[in-house]
């Protein structure tokens, strides 16, 4: 198996630090990173982070908010992104635009906060919704940062990413022939949430060269939901002689978007977010979803999908009864697993995906 | 000595299993205990022991349960196939079987070829297992198979509001403060458990025949209350809790 070296967020941090850039910690899901980039700023991604002691958080949040809120509250409360210039909350869900409430009306960081407002389904008025939005957050930026980036330079880190995003696609479509562990491949995929755009792209690069014509022969799964915490849940899946050959994941896939067409560079990175892949967070209908989860399944060969959904996250348990029905008339197994990012994984846990995976390689013979 | 093909190891959260089966799969022996927190120790006494009365050499060796890590064995493999295989076996025909454990439910829904298609576990939550009536049972001081048969006496029944395993007991001894007959608040304590095993059956989609296996399937109360809740006399093996472990063996059969 291959392995590549990945410097961790604190690494980059301290290196973006010295190199005189600004951070940003941001929250999930969609924001254009390019932006953000274009001011040199590093952009560090806060998913929770998992195995948070979440009891400061507790006190300013319900009973029945996701524990990814949760430990992102905490980590900012236990101080841990006082490293960061900016704050930036989009508004993915009811919780995470709760979470910016919070900051905005209860805690008031030192930090220059940003909002940002998404618009929900693929449309022209959507578009034009965002891109408005993203020019909102420019001005802020700018006043922010003391400079205002050019037309060029916007497009220049779009492209950047488009590039990017169009590498990684190809290592989806070609992942059977990665010799990268499910973990392996992840770590590499999810480093994006933190590394610059050259740095992530070498990396993509280096496993492209590794690609061999030889296929895992191995039983493949999708995995679905917001992000695979704990990453152990991966070995458990290669231990049974599988691997997640496909994701439908917030902190991966449903963020690879495909190019922009406008030469405003606003309007491009708009379009890149609003008519990106099907998300629960973006309300996408419920044959959108079906159709996409059923591409992944046709386009990686996998057996089946595990839904991997995060505890109290409702946009993703509104889809799942409607989906499992549809997957299911497609002869399409499905296992959904429910989890705590702040939680080990449960002997519970581990029965259910070695039976889904028992299954589906039984019913492969 | 009888020669033992395969040996199929189910150590549950509450009682060691081991069946043993000759090469066309018919059982040699089966052995249940109470589950030893060294179940590594447990499991090599009891096999010593078999020595004694069974060739076992070259017998191979599948573990199935939470302690099967802890089990030296040729394959590891999860419950529910194994409960599915067995019971499959046992029964020759495929639909729903129903393991109800010791601290665990499956619903696994098997196909007419014997495959598992699709399944169902309680997650986080006892309510519904056998630690339901267990928690009860040592508050009351009367056994599991006594309360099963004031089940099935009772002409009545008090409604048992708690899925909790926890809570439940706290509400029979509300209910038995109150008055209530200790017959009527056992059937309704049998009720909840079986309403909730009802609910798992119809989540991942009821399919005939209905065959139980588990420690719990021995309880007439929960057979006869679960046939009342989904319509369907279900289908019983002689044994239900080596279920299990036979699965396992035969699947070492296999091997």
């Amino acid at each position: 198996m291959l392995h590549i070296d990945i410097p961790s967020r604190k690494e980059v941090i301290e290196k973006a630090k010295s190199e005189g850039k600004k951070i940003a910690a941001i929250y999930p899901i969609h924001y254009p990173r390019e932006l953000f980039r274009s001011f040199n700023i590093q952009p560090i991604e806060v998913w929770g982070p998992p195995k948070t002691d979440t009891k400061k958080a507790n006190a300013h949040l319900q009973s029945y908010i996701c524990s990814v809120v949760q430990s992102g509250l905490a980590f900012y409360l236990e101080k841990q992104l006082d490293i960061a210039d900016i704050i930036a909350v989009p508004h993915s869900c009811d919780s995470l635009q709760g979470l910016g409430s919070i900051f905005k009306d209860f805690i008031n960081p030192k930090h220059e906060l940003i909002t940002i407002y998404l618009p929900r389904e693929k449309n022209k008025e959507n578009v034009e919704f965002l891109s408005n939005e993203l020019k909102r957050i420019y001005k802020q930026l700018s006043e922010f940062c003391g400079f205002s980036p050019s037309s060029e330079k916007l497009m220049e880190e779009i492209k950047k990413e488009e590039e990017i995003d169009e590498i990684v696609d190809k290592l989806y479509r070609i992942r059977e022939n990665l010799p990268l562990s499910s973990r392996g491949f992840y770590a590499i995929l999810r480093s994006r949430e933190y590394l610059s755009p050259d740095e992530f792209k070498s990396k993509l690069e280096y496993i492209l060269l590794h690609a061999s014509k030889g296929r895992l022969k191995k039983t493949g799964v999708v995995f679905s939901g917001l992000l695979p915490e704990p990453m152990e849940i991966f070995d458990i899946i290669d231990e049974m002689d599988c691997f997640v050959a496909m994701d439908d994941m917030a902190c991966c896939m449903r963020r690879v978007y495909g190019k922009g067409n406008s030469d405003d560079p606003f309007e491009r990175m708009a379009e890149r977010i609003v008519n990106g892949p099907p998300d629960p967070t973006k309300g996408n209908s419920f044959n959108e979803r079906f159709g996409f989860l059923k591409s992944l399944i046709e386009i990686s060969g996998a057996k089946g999908i595990v839904f991997y959904n995060v505890k109290f996250c409702e946009p993703e348990y509104f889809y799942h009864p409607i989906l499992k029905e549809k997957l299911s008339k497609a002869g399409i197994k499905s296992l959904i697993i429910e989890t705590d990012i702040n939680e080990p994984i449960s002997q519970q846990t581990i029965t259910r995906i070695k039976a889904f995976t028992e299954m589906l390689r039984e019913n492969e013979q | 000595m009888e020669k033992v093909k395969s040996i199929g190891i189910d150590a549950g959260s509450t009682t060691l299993k081991i069946v043993g089966v000759e090469e066309e799969g018919k059982i040699l022996f089966s052995v249940i205990e109470d589950a030893d927190p060294k179940i590594e120790e447990q499991t090599d006494k009891l096999l010593g022991e078999l020595r004694n009365n069974y060739d076992i050499e070259n017998s191979k060796i599948v573990a199935t349960g939470y302690g099967s890590n802890l089990i030296k064995a040729d394959k590891k493999v999860t419950e529910i196939t194994c409960h599915a295989k067995g019971i499959y076996e046992y029964f020759k025909t495929g639909g729903t079987a129903v393991d109800i454990g010791g601290q665990d439910n499956k619903v696994i829904l098997i196909s007419k070829n014997g495959k598992v298609v699709d399944f169902i576990m309680n997650d986080k939550c006892a309510s519904g297992t056998g630690r339901f009536l267990e928690n009860t049972s040592w508050r009351l001081k009367i056994s599991t198979e006594k309360m099963a048969e004031l089940a099935i006496s009772s002409d009545n029944e008090v409604k048992i509001s708690s899925t909790c395993a926890v809570f439940a007991e706290s509400e029979v001894i509300s209910q038995l403060s109150r008055g209530q007959k200790l017959e009527h608040v056992i059937k309704g304590l049998h009720r909840a458990m079986v309403k909730r095993i009802t609910s798992m059956v119809y989540a991942i989609g009821f399919n005939p025949p209905l065959m139980l296996s588990g420690g719990v399937a021995k309880n007439k109360a929960v057979a006869q209350m679960l046939e009342e809740e989904l319509g369907e006399k279900p289908l019983i093996p002689e044994n239900p809790q080596i279920m299990g472990a036979f699965g396992a063996a035969l699947i070492g059969l296999s091997e």
